[in-house]
């Protein structure tokens, strides 16, 4: 027994090993955060642009274009962004991203093209998430607001989203989890992330099971507690219902 | 006060509403009956545009609302709604849903409108009810409290669309009685109801329609006493008789 600590010991500690853990788990962490951030912005913007009815040439005239009348601009953008983004591999994203984008056009650290990668990524699931949130609502929520007065935009900010946030936030928390794993694949375009200092451990010290088990652990760790402290927010937010 | 000329409404291929002519005055209790799907609600929600008219002309205090540069916004101030299923804002309680249009459209101070609202609340009877939210109502209560919201915008006219459709029988009375109260305060008010005592006795006018048109605009007292139309007599014998 004494020798598997000390294979421990060596595994982890020599060589201040273990500071690869804990600055890809910084990293990690980091990726995430921001990343979902990005992600619940342009998530929102694109799931009011699905819903819109903005309709520019619904009063044209000319049988020839009829068929502009019903034509969305910001719903056709919409959707075809995230059929683009959910049906690529995330993976494949990121390396376009890296390759095409910012290596050449804009020389930015992997630290911010992985955080706009993924985060341009979740804003897909998350636009969806939100549409469905909001469609899902009581017609009359929107109706009651508007018969009282209150534009488009207010009773989206003040009845609709406040709702939806309500009802969608298992399928968010859900999306940030996946969020959180999806990001060990940073280290394809070179990022220092959790798993990458896994494979670093493993290859120094020649151990393969323990630094992939105490990656796997520390990603167990981390969405158990997000989701047991989501599951408290739920709660409190059912209250006032 | 409401006047409507010539107004269309399809949904789809669906022709709903017929070239409906109508106008309110000032102070009218318009009661209007009919069987289901002939319009009665597409006409309501047509009148605040909850519904975009297809043809025709609705005019509020004068102002063509189906003009390109009407304010909708500020039409819908003068108009208030109480809708069959009360839609008030579940996570809003009480004072909030009756307090959220005034300071927010009608930028009215929150003291103030938090003063208007405990009048109202005073008013339907529902003062304990300020800080509960409307899951913890009753169908009467809530319903009770969709008016009082509806009234804190300081109205013209209030449409009713089947206000008492949704509730248990026991607590029609206390939805209808705060109606009456209304009524008898002068208040412009359009009740599409299903509620024959209702029509007769508080409403002083009475518009009975069938598939998409009105067949008769007449008193209460007569349409029930001496139907013109068939369709109407049709009608009463199912709804009186049942």
């Amino acid at each position: 027994m004494d020798n598997y600590f000390l294979v421990l010991y060596n595994t982890f500690m020599k060589d201040e090993r273990y500071m690869l853990i804990v600055n890809g788990l910084l990293f990690t962490l980091a990726v995430t955060i921001l990343a979902a951030l990005i992600g619940i912005i342009l998530g929102v913007v694109l799931s009011l642009m699905t819903i819109s009815d903005f309709r520019p040439f619904k009063n044209i005239k000319s049988e020839r274009f009829a068929f502009l009348r019903d034509f969305n601009p910001f719903t056709k953008i919409a959707l075809i962004y995230i059929t683009v983004i959910r049906g690529t591999p995330t993976v494949v994203q990121l390396l376009i991203l890296f390759n095409l984008v910012f290596i050449g056009v804009l020389e930015a650290p992997i630290f911010v093209v992985a955080v706009v990668g993924f985060g341009l990524n979740s804003a897909a699931y998350v636009a969806e998430i939100i549409r469905a949130g909001i469609q899902g609502l009581d017609k009359g929520q929107m109706e009651a607001a508007r018969a009282l007065g209150m534009s488009y935009g207010k009773a989206m900010q003040v009845i609709i989203i406040p709702q939806a946030i309500k009802k969608i936030m298992p399928a968010l928390v859900s999306e940030f989890i996946v969020l959180f794993k999806e990001t060990s694949v940073v280290g394809m375009i070179g990022g220092n992330d959790l798993t990458k200092a896994a494979r670093e451990i493993a290859a120094s010290s020649y151990r393969a099971a323990e630094p992939w088990l105490l990656a796997a652990l520390i990603y167990l760790l981390l969405t158990t507690l997000f989701t047991y402290f989501m599951r408290k927010v739920e709660k409190r937010l059912k209250e006032s219902d | 006060m409401i006047k409507i000329n010539n107004l269309h409404k399809y949904f789809g291929e669906l022709h709903v509403l017929k070239g409906i002519d109508l106008e309110v005055k000032q102070g009218d209790v318009t009661a209007i009956i009919g069987p289901s799907g002939s319009g009665k609600s597409t006409l309501l929600h047509c009148i605040n545009k909850l519904e975009e008219p297809s043809q025709g002309h609705i005019y509020i205090d004068n102002e063509d609302i189906m003009a390109q540069d009407c304010d909708i916004n500020a039409i819908r101030q003068k108009v208030g709604m109480v809708f069959q299923h009360f839609n008030l804002f579940p996570h809003k309680n009480v004072l909030e849903n009756i307090t959220l249009a005034p300071t927010l459209v009608k930028k009215v101070t929150k003291d103030e409108a938090e003063k208007t609202a405990y009048e109202l609340l005073n008013k339907v009877g529902l003062s304990d009810k300020a800080f509960s939210y409307p899951s913890k109502l009753s169908g009467g209560q809530k319903q009770r409290i969709a008016i009082a919201r509806a009234l804190a915008m300081k109205p013209e006219v209030i449409l009713f669309d089947e206000p008492t459709s949704a509730l248990d029988p026991e607590m029609i009375k206390e939805v209808l009685d705060v109606m009456k109260d209304l009524a008898k305060e002068g208040m412009t008010m359009l009740i599409v109801t299903h509620e024959m005592g209702f029509a007769k006795n508080v409403a002083n006018r009475l518009i009975f329609m069938d598939n998409g048109m009105v067949v008769e605009d007449t008193e209460p007292n007569l349409f029930f006493s001496a139907p013109k139309s068939d369709r109407a007599k049709e009608f009463l014998d199912k709804v009186l008789n049942k």
